[in-house]
């Protein structure tokens, strides 16, 4: 068996097995890579993670945004890594806003009529 | 100095020099295979220590090859035409005595500029790459054990052309004449 894996599925263009390789083969090159190459390849990892759920159908427009705006800054983590950490806290800010509005949901439809 | 006195050569090499930029996003558009091979060959011209020429370069162009490559080298973004994989010969290098290792290290680096010059005046966008998984990457191409690959360069036309991060300037860096003397 090659990489085409069981049942003749190859896993070359799956977007799960992309994360599952990406994340293993990040594992490895962070051992001797800059510290601050971890969150980063996290975020990397974020966003194929969100592309997946977008390809499902349960990407939500908070989701899009969020990887939008990791697109748009992760580089800040070769040109200023002070502004790269304060993007991370504005990243984890808005994950919290993401759960408040999504338990605020769940809460509302439990709720007895 | 203003670059503006620089005569005709000198004025478009540091064009050239100044202008490439790091490329992570390409459009889906080949590399002209003429092009890619002025590009190896312009590598080739870089300077090597002791003329040994330990340099090997892998092209990948198949899209699953590239597909597969890519899977395993984390600092690998966008999706590139080919990559180009700078490579030495173990036992070329060894000729070179116990610096061997350290100058084709070196020859790569020398051989990874011209390339991305190179590219960049053929408007190709590059990417130099060492965030890769070697032991992955040498099983997909069956890179034999002698030959160590060194860094990957992403090669394909931009989606755009990133404006440049912030260079430290000559005054910075620069000691005349002993450390700590200043350029005037």
């Amino acid at each position: 068996m090659g990489m085409g894996g069981e049942q003749g599925r190859s896993l070359l263009w799956s977007p799960y097995f992309e994360l599952l390789a990406f994340l293993v083969t990040s594992a490895r090159g962070l051992v001797d890579e800059p510290q601050v190459y971890g969150p980063l390849r996290l975020l990397d990892a974020a966003v194929k993670l969100i592309d997946i759920m977008e390809k499902e159908g349960i990407v939500t427009s908070e989701l899009k945004e969020l990887r939008r705006l990791i697109l748009e800054k992760s580089n800040l983590v070769m040109v200023d890594e002070r502004a790269f950490i304060d993007f991370l806290d504005e990243l984890s800010k808005k994950i919290a806003e993401i759960i408040k509005k999504d338990l605020e949901n769940v809460q509302t439809r439990q709720e007895p009529s | 100095m203003s670059h503006d006195v620089l005569p005709g050569d000198a004025r478009v090499v540091f064009e050239v020099i100044r202008g490439r930029r790091c490329i992570r996003e390409f459009i889906d558009k080949e590399v002209p295979s003429e092009y890619l091979r002025v590009i190896v060959e312009a590598g080739l011209w870089a300077p090597s220590g002791s003329n040994l020429q330990p340099r090997e370069f892998i092209l990948v162009r198949d899209k699953n090859l590239l597909r597969a490559v890519k899977l395993v080298s984390p600092g690998l973004y966008g999706n590139p035409s080919a990559l180009l994989i700078i490579c030495y010969n173990k036992n070329t290098a060894r000729k070179g005595g116990r610096l061997g290792e350290t100058m084709a290290l070196l020859d790569a680096a020398l051989s990874a500029q011209n390339i991305m010059l190179m590219a960049y005046a053929l408007g190709v966008g590059s990417c130099p790459v060492m965030s890769f998984n070697k032991m992955a990457v040498k099983e997909i191409l069956d890179i034999p054990d002698y030959v160590e690959p060194v860094l990957m360069i992403s090669l394909g036309y931009p989606k755009s052309w990133p404006k440049p991060p912030r260079r430290k300037s000559v005054e910075e860096v620069l000691h005349v004449d002993g450390y700590g003397r200043r350029a005037r």
